[in-house]
């Protein structure tokens, strides 16, 4: 059974679509590039999948299920902008994802945790942008998630931040699950990727291996992704 | 799971609001001193002390009762509809325990508030001569009443109390619903969360006047003098109708909030 599975998926905000008639799926083992330029309806696809927002056409599962309070158990999600709650010390917040989500390894965060020299202590408000967004990002990669939807987690940090946030995500998702990682930022994350969705204006334009790109069209994603969206 | 939701969210608001009750305890123990004598004291230095301690007093009182609301406000709006609206919009959990652990937790926060101010009250006015003359005028008061009356005080009061209580759930159910209708669209949240709010509280009497306008056309209170209902009777029975209608209004605020949640959620 695909991990996540959309078909001809729509979303209107008013007369605007921000998604037309998407359909494809993500199998279990895999990480998905969802790229598109600014407003492609990367995020909306990425809302819809967790429940926030509601399709307007078509339909969205996750693991065969609709998103609602069963599909949020086994989906990590990284939203675009950093939402922990600030009051909130680390081993606050490690108690908090621990209450919920019965797959958090609280183990693997302390160790994540204590590796950037954050104490258990510490408010998240007392924290650099910077550190918070690792700090949400290691809250959503200690959990043993089956899909594991990250929104921008690469935008807006710096080179040595974006290797940081790389190999976090690569040294601890579940092999068993998938992952989805929306950017726009293809050079950085393309060597992660084992498949690509290329959506622009809400349509799908591409869906395919990263092997299959580089054999068949002799051209990296990125080079790609390039000549696809040319202005 | 709601378990789990109220241990978080009175772990968020207990850090405000204890430290705010424990402010308002030493402020009534300095109130107690201060009208226990500081006030009559000879100096000027004294005089404004004993002053100053009884303006704290006031001000703590005001900023307990006005944080309680604040914070039922702030909870549900920075929570569920801010950017933390993105990891608890995300958990395992519906909707209604989401609307369940803030309502509890603000309902336990304006009780807790309700006897805290009591407290400080009785610690304010502890062993001072006129505020004991007052209390024991007050109860005389009561006791002639009750005699002359024949009235129900302890079931009256429990009944009183339950309405008090009950309304102001309702009233944080209105807030949610405004604020959960403003953030269904896409801009001026705010705004329109404010609109929300008179145009629910305008409706809510339009309403309840036709109700009774209705009621009234149909002959129902034509038929209240055969019941020949006595005074308590009477007042029980309107004690009872407003319950009844309290708890309707504030069920129809429930489900415009957990529908707006649930389908027209539109976070930034």
């Amino acid at each position: 059974m695909s991990i996540l599975e959309c078909k001809d998926l729509s979303k209107n905000y008013g007369h605007a679509p921000a998604l037309d008639h998407v359909s494809f799926t993500v199998e279990p083992g895999h990480i998905v590039g969802l790229l598109g330029p600014n407003g492609s309806g990367k995020t909306t696809l990425i809302k819809l999948a967790n429940g926030l927002l509601t399709p307007s056409e078509g339909s969205i599962t996750i693991c065969g299920m609709a998103p609602g309070k069963n599909t949020c158990a086994a989906v990590s999600y990284l939203p675009e902008r950093t939402a922990i709650p600030t009051w909130m010390s680390a081993a606050q917040l490690l108690d908090f994802y621990g209450d919920f989500y019965a797959d958090f390894r609280r183990d693997a965060a302390e160790e994540m945790l204590h590796h950037l020299n954050i104490q258990p202590k510490q408010r998240i408000k007392q924290m650099s942008k910077g550190t918070r967004e690792k700090v949400q990002l290691i809250m959503v990669m200690s959990r043993a998630a089956k899909l594991y939807l990250l929104d921008e987690p690469i935008g807006g940090v710096d080179p040595a931040t974006r290797d940081y946030i790389l190999s976090t995500i690569i040294g601890n998702y579940n092999p068993e699950g998938a992952v989805v990682i929306s950017t726009h930022l293809i050079a950085d994350v393309e060597k992660v990727l084992d498949e690509v969705v290329f959506i622009n204006q809400g349509r799908l334009v591409l869906r395919s291996s990263v092997d299959e790109i580089r054999e068949e069209k002799g051209m990296s994603v990125d080079a790609l992704f390039r000549e696809v969206f040319k202005c | 799971m709601l378990r789990k939701l109220l241990k978080h969210e009175f772990r968020a608001t207990g850090r405000i609001m204890g430290p705010l009750y424990l402010v308002l305890l030493v402020t009534a123990v300095g109130a107690n001193f201060s009208t226990r004598g500081l006030l009559e004291g000879d100096g000027w230095f004294l005089d404004m002390l004993g002053g100053l301690l009884v303006i704290a007093f006031t001000v703590a009182i005001m900023g307990v009762c006005l944080m309680s609301l604040v914070l039922m406000v702030q909870r549900f709006y920075r929570n569920l509809l801010g950017d933390e609206g993105y990891v608890m919009m995300t958990l395992p959990v519906s909707i209604h325990q989401q609307i369940w652990s803030k309502l509890i937790v603000s309902a336990v926060w304006f009780a807790a508030t309700f006897l805290a101010v009591c407290l400080a009250g009785g610690i304010m006015v502890y062993d001072v001569d006129f505020m004991k003359q007052f209390l024991k005028g007050l109860g005389e008061l009561i006791q002639h009443i009750t005699g002359y009356y024949a009235i129900n005080g302890a079931a009256l009061a429990a009944e009183l109390i339950l309405l008090a209580f009950l309304s102001c759930c309702a009233m944080c159910l209105l807030f949610y619903a405004a604020m959960a209708a403003g953030h269904s669209f896409a801009n001026r949240k705010s705004l329109l969360s404010v609109a929300f709010f008179f145009g629910f509280q305008f409706a809510l009497q339009i309403i309840s006047a036709t109700v009774v306008n209705l009621l009234d056309k149909i002959g129902v209170f034509d038929l209240l003098p055969d019941w020949q209902l006595e005074g308590l009777a009477g007042m029980h029975i309107a004690i009872w109708i407003g319950i009844a209608a309290v708890v309707l209004y504030g069920a129809v605020f429930y489900f415009i909030t957990a529908y707006c949640l649930k389908r027209h959620l539109n976070l930034e």
